[in-house]
């Protein structure tokens, strides 16, 4: 009865369902379009076109400003500093004591998006941005309150050593004075931006102008950059709030000032949905970096925002995004092994892992009743160097290195995985083999882990005859964060020191950062996150007066290698002193690499030319070799 | 009364008060907002750390900096309220307001959803106690209510997002997968009758046999890739819903309400053609839907008026109701038509149901259709994944009231009074058995604004529970007091309302 009364509305439906299939004409199949659209994958969403202040100096807005801009030079995968030669030429014009000039000439023939020529005037906005001297003469503000160019830029060496800017005559050279020879000249020097498009704006203009209007406002820049530093003030105060605050959209779209909007990279800014993604597309007029594939190429650019992990695996696996890197869950990652038609790659970050002892108090602290250091590895005497000696030994670097970089991923890895043995140099990066053939890390990787135990333990029992493994003799407090990774490194180093009579405490601190300087920890664990390549770039950390020492490190052999790093070297010359000032890290047992974080891309097969590369921008750094 | 409601708010601010400076503080001590910048290597990192510090009034104990934002707060009474900006530099208020509709439009669908599908089931499953359907609902709904929702999204996403759009490439569906669903569909029928066990086996076959022939008609015909009801399905359903809400509301036998309801099925036909061509035009807008829904609704109340006399309130009921499944049916079969041209849209290319975010990155049209259709499918798959976790909850709560109150001595009076069992459950056990799950609903409406923090952030959808994560993963407290300020309000806001609703409903209450 009731089986009849289905079956009967089946029917009925069924007829329905016949007379309008034949109304409606059959789908033909999509046709298989050329593609030359690339999704790319940022787990963040934009919040500015401008990355410049500290605000906004976000990967995903400062990788949209990679594509949308071009300067004198950029990172390639290794990493190494590439100059760019079609934007312009940079040279050291002048190296005597005291006076130091460097000079920046961009190319003729160079245009904004817009068609405006580039040159030397728009060169000036990055000295605005990084010398507080300016801002204060100009009446901008001290950076230190507050200025009206809210840049992230200042503080650096560039503003303490920066004396004054000039323009050539031609106006297409931009000389730059310091009071002294700074090793990293290169990277201080100034990035194009767009003025002419800025003092429309300070005049309130909302259309692109015609090009005589854009000359014009171009010169006008001039005139305010010369009138600042004369003390005149009113129209730069207005291109502060505009720089600092209009450029921070979410949303862009035919209302939208196209002024915000003008670039000289490969790509530039069509459109964006708040939050959900970006898209660029070629810039017509490019000229200012290397030329872009041309067969097959890639028309647009999206930036789409997924969260990390498994929804990016699975975006990937249903065809939404086509480029994504990060560094995902073991199970992530097998699920971007399991996708058909995707490339994965595993690379190192320059992030790294490392392990500090503590020998006094911090230099850098600033509390006066901050009781002194007085733990087991206090100062430079002979039990306090066995004591630190013994410790580093007694962690099993090996490993941690095999659980959280070989089988970070794939944890039936059994292959070793490199353990890093500088604190200046990255393993790959040159000199690398020289500098930790010599600088004492030998010890450190000599035997098997179970021999530098058993020599920790002897260290151990000369000062405390009775330690044993397991007699917890030496107690030491670790500061390290309570996350999955540096639990596990903790466990594991406490596990092994135990064998050499330390008792490692295994509480983790959330706010690990603050405590640095806390002379109640003997050890501290965490990462450098270098954000540039730099031959200076990591003696705030042992110099006795580094910012980045927080253990009283105090030894006048780093101190006169580093401080010899900051002069004029050959590669040579610098390896060399790199050597030297880690020889003596190492050998006062102040500290230990222990490996470079790994990280994951993962890339539609059809997409070609992708290196993926340590340093933000990661793998977009060659954008204009990508194509289908 | 008044006086009541002043007293509760009172508390209510107090209580405010107390868990946002309780919160605040917890959140200030739990870490370091600038840890980032401790470890790295940036040359001016003395001078970021003054900035930030200067910023975010690091300097100031959080005890004493809770005022500096409850003052910027307080100027809600003034109308100037500043909850300060984020650590993006964006207004907290711009981005709140911002994640609001993407949080509601995510979340609103799958709570009413949830509480229809729940509310029915667990009526169906209390007067059907203890039969086959009964035990396998119970299961299902609590089944549903302990798998962890990320796990189910990704489930989701593979089988029926990834999967089914490999699937689509040839539209056909394959003999096992119409043997499975068919005995699905019919295990699932076979469930909702009872009886002896020959029957139950007659009418699995039954609609085996039926639900397979429907399949081969719908590979036949290549229904999946080119769907479609017509004027006739659209007839059809919306005469088989109209048919079956007045059967359950007044009863087969009510003539008079069963022709007014035909009237509107009537006039959903006779609207088909008129309404498809005038939503064909280029400046179609979603105000534009709702026209033909009033209109339809506008005669059904007509209807009820013309063919009844008295009691006409069941009547309205009925074809109002029906009259919106019509306009919905309108809509869907219009969605239908679209479909195969959103699949064979550059940036679609045949794979149309999407893993995560709000809207298609690639899609460049300006059809309302395709732009309508794409947004219902980017919402589809977290409406299933919150409908199916969140629906359990009801289901038990109705299950167990209408239980209860169908042991009451009224209900043995009304049965003694010779009143139909349709009349007694719908009209006497029901409306009494819905008044405890107010509270319940009142709660969840106000949860809506909390955000769905893992579904929101496992589908890309940036609103209030993204917010949520990304101020306490970066130590932001503007953002999260701003997203704690709003969600605590409505949480307290929602437990008045839901009193004095309860006092509304049941007149054994009376608020004092």
């Amino acid at each position: 009865m009731k089986a009849k009364r289905t079956l009967r509305a089946v029917a009925v439906i069924a007829a329905g369902l016949l007379s309008t299939s034949t109304a409606v004409s059959v789908a033909t199949s999509a046709s298989a379009a050329a593609r030359s659209t690339v999704i790319v994958n940022e787990t963040s969403a934009m919040t500015s076109l401008n990355s410049g202040t500290p605000d906004t100096n976000l990967v995903t807005n400062s990788d949209i400003g990679y594509l949308t801009g071009a300067g004198f030079w950029y990172y390639d995968n290794k990493p190494n500093l590439i100059r760019n030669t079609t934007f312009g030429t940079y040279k050291i014009t002048k190296n005597v004591a005291n006076d130091f000039e460097v000079s920046y000439t961009v190319n003729k023939g160079l245009v904004w998006s817009d068609g405006t020529p580039i040159t030397g005037v728009d060169l000036l906005l990055s000295h605005i941005l990084g010398s507080s001297d300016y801002s204060k003469k100009a009446g901008l503000g001290d950076p230190n309150d507050g200025a009206a160019f809210n840049s992230g830029g200042y503080g650096s060496p560039y503003d303490s050593h920066i004396k004054g800017v000039s323009l050539s005559d031609d106006k297409y050279t931009v000389t730059l004075k310091y009071d002294s020879f700074q090793p990293d000249w290169a990277i201080f020097g100034p990035g194009p931006a767009p003025v002419h498009a800025l003092e429309l704006m300070v005049d309130g203009k909302t259309k692109l102008q015609s090009a005589a209007v854009n000359l014009a406002a171009k010169a006008q820049f001039l005139t305010d950059f010369n009138a600042g530093l004369n003390g005149s003030v009113k129209r730069l105060k207005t291109m502060g709030d505009i720089w600092s605050n209009d450029y921070n959209i979410q949303t862009i779209d035919s209302k939208t000032n196209p002024l915000l909007l003008v670039s000289n990279g490969g790509f530039i800014v069509q459109s964006a949905v708040a939050n959900q993604s970006v898209t660029l597309v070629r810039n017509p007029k490019y000229n200012s970096g290397p030329k872009l594939y041309s067969a097959n190429p890639i028309n647009k650019v999206i930036f789409s925002f997924v969260t990390d992990g498994s929804p990016a695996a699975q975006a990937l696996g249903n065809g939404e995004i086509d480029v994504y890197d990060g560094q995902p869950d073991t199970a992530t990652f097998q699920q971007l092994k399991g996708l058909s038609g995707v490339t994965v790659s595993t690379d190192t970050t320059m992030t790294y892992e490392h392990i500090d002892l503590r020998v006094g108090n911090s230099a850098q602290s600033t509390d006066p009743n901050e009781p002194a250091y007085d733990g087991p590895f206090k100062g430079n005497g002979q039990k306090a160097r066995d004591l630190r000696k013994a410790f580093l030994l007694a962690v099993p670097r090996q490993a941690i290195v095999n659980k959280f970089v070989a089988q970070a991923y794939d944890p039936a890895n059994q292959a070793d995985a490199t353990v890093m043995n500088s604190h200046f140099l990255l393993p790959g990066q040159a000199g690398y083999s020289t500098v930790t053939a010599a600088n004492g890390s030998f010890t450190y990787r000599n035997g098997t882990q179970a021999q530098r135990t058993a020599q920790a333990l002897a260290l151990v029992k000369k000062w405390y005859p009775s330690a044993s493994a397991g007699s917890k003799t030496v107690p030491i407090k670790m500061l390290f964060k309570n996350n999955s990774r540096r639990i596990g490194e903790n466990l594991l180093i406490g596990n092994e020191a135990a064998k050499a009579g330390f008792d490692v405490s295994n509480v983790g601190n959330a706010a690990w950062s603050k405590k640095l300087d806390d002379p109640s920890y003997d050890v501290a664990m965490f990462a450098w996150a270098p954000s540039a390549v730099s031959q200076t770039g990591s003696n705030a950390n042992y110099q006795s007066d580094g910012s980045n020492n927080h253990y009283g490190w105090n030894d006048a052999d780093v101190d006169a290698a580093t401080h010899a790093l900051e002069g004029l070297l050959s590669p040579a010359q610098v390896t060399a002193k790199y050597l030297a000032a880690d020889k003596q890290v190492i050998g006062n047992a102040w500290s230990l690499p222990l490996y470079q974080w790994p990280q994951v891309s993962a890339y539609s097969s059809d997409l070609k030319g992708i290196k993926p590369g340590p340093l933000v921008p990661n793998l977009l750094w060659n954008y204009w070799e990508w194509h289908f | 009364m008044f006086s009541y409601i002043a007293r509760r708010i009172g508390t209510a601010l107090l209580i405010l008060f107390g868990s946002s400076f309780i919160v605040y503080n917890l959140e200030a001590l739990s870490g370091d907002p600038i840890a980032e910048l401790r470890t790295s290597a940036a040359r001016n990192r003395d001078f970021l750390i003054a900035y930030y510090t200067r910023q975010l009034e690091l300097d100031v104990p959080p005890p004493l900096r809770y005022f500096h934002w409850l003052q910027g707060i307080a100027g809600i009474f003034t109308g100037h309220p500043n909850f300060g900006k984020a650590r993006d530099g964006l207004s907290v208020y711009g981005e709140i307001a911002a994640a609001i509709p993407v949080t509601v439009r995510l979340v609103l669908g799958a709570t009413i959803l949830a509480i229809l599908l729940g509310i029915t089931v667990g009526v169906i499953t209390a007067i059907r106690q203890y039969s086959r359907l009964d035990y396998s609902m119970t299961f299902i709904s609590f089944l549903m209510f302990s798998l962890p929702i990320f796990w189910v999204a990704v489930l989701l996403k593979q089988y029926m997002a990834i999967e089914f759009n490999n699937f689509l490439a040839s539209g056909q569906i394959g003999i096992e997968w119409l043997l499975i669903s068919s005995a699905v569909v019919g295990v699932i029928v076979a469930g909702l009758v009872s009886g002896d066990r020959r029957r139950v086996i007659t009418v699995f076959s039954g609609s085996f046999i039926a639900a397979a022939l429907m399949l081969l008609i719908v590979n036949w015909t290549n229904w999946i890739l080119n769907p479609g009801m017509g004027v006739l399905g659209v007839g059809v359903v919306v005469g088989g819903i109209g048919v079956g809400i007045s059967t359950i509301v007044v009863g087969f036998e009510n003539k008079r309400v069963l022709w007014a309801t035909l009237t509107v099925v009537a006039a959903t036909i006779a609207a088909y053609f008129p309404v498809n061509y005038w939503w064909s035009s280029s400046d179609m807008n979603a105000l534009n839907l709702l026209w033909p829904v009033l209109a339809l609704v506008a005669v059904a109340v007509a209807a009820a008026f013309a063919f009844t006399r008295v009691d006409r309130g069941p009547a309205i009921r009925v074809t109002v109701i029906t009259s919106v499944f019509a306009g919905l049916f309108l809509i869907i079969d219009r969605l239908f038509q679209t479909w195969s041209i959103y699949l064979n849209t550059d940036g679609i290319n045949m794979r149309p149901i999407p893993t995560f975010g709000e809207a298609n990155v690639r899609l460049s049209s300006d059809n309302f259709w395709i732009l309508f259709e794409d947004g219902l499918l980017h919402v589809v798959l977290p409406t299933i994944a919150l409908t199916l976790i969140s629906f359990a909850g009801y289901v038990r709560y109705s299950r167990a009231s209408l239980l209860e109150v169908m042991n009451m001595d009224y209900i043995r009076t009304a049965r003694a009074k010779g009143l139909s069992e349709r009349t007694v459950i719908v009209r006497h056990a029901l409306r009494n058995a819905m008044i405890p799950l107010t509270t319940l609903m009142a709660f969840d409406f106000a949860g809506i604004l909390g955000g769905a923090i893992i579904t929101e952030s496992v589908f890309g959808w940036h609103g209030m529970g993204t917010l949520f994560r990304n101020a306490i993963s970066s130590q932001d407290l503007n953002l999260l007091m701003g997203v704690f300020a709003i969600t605590s309000f409505l949480a307290v806001m929602a437990n008045l309302v839901a009193d004095l609703m309860y006092s509304a409903l049941d007149p054994r209450i009376r608020v004092r």
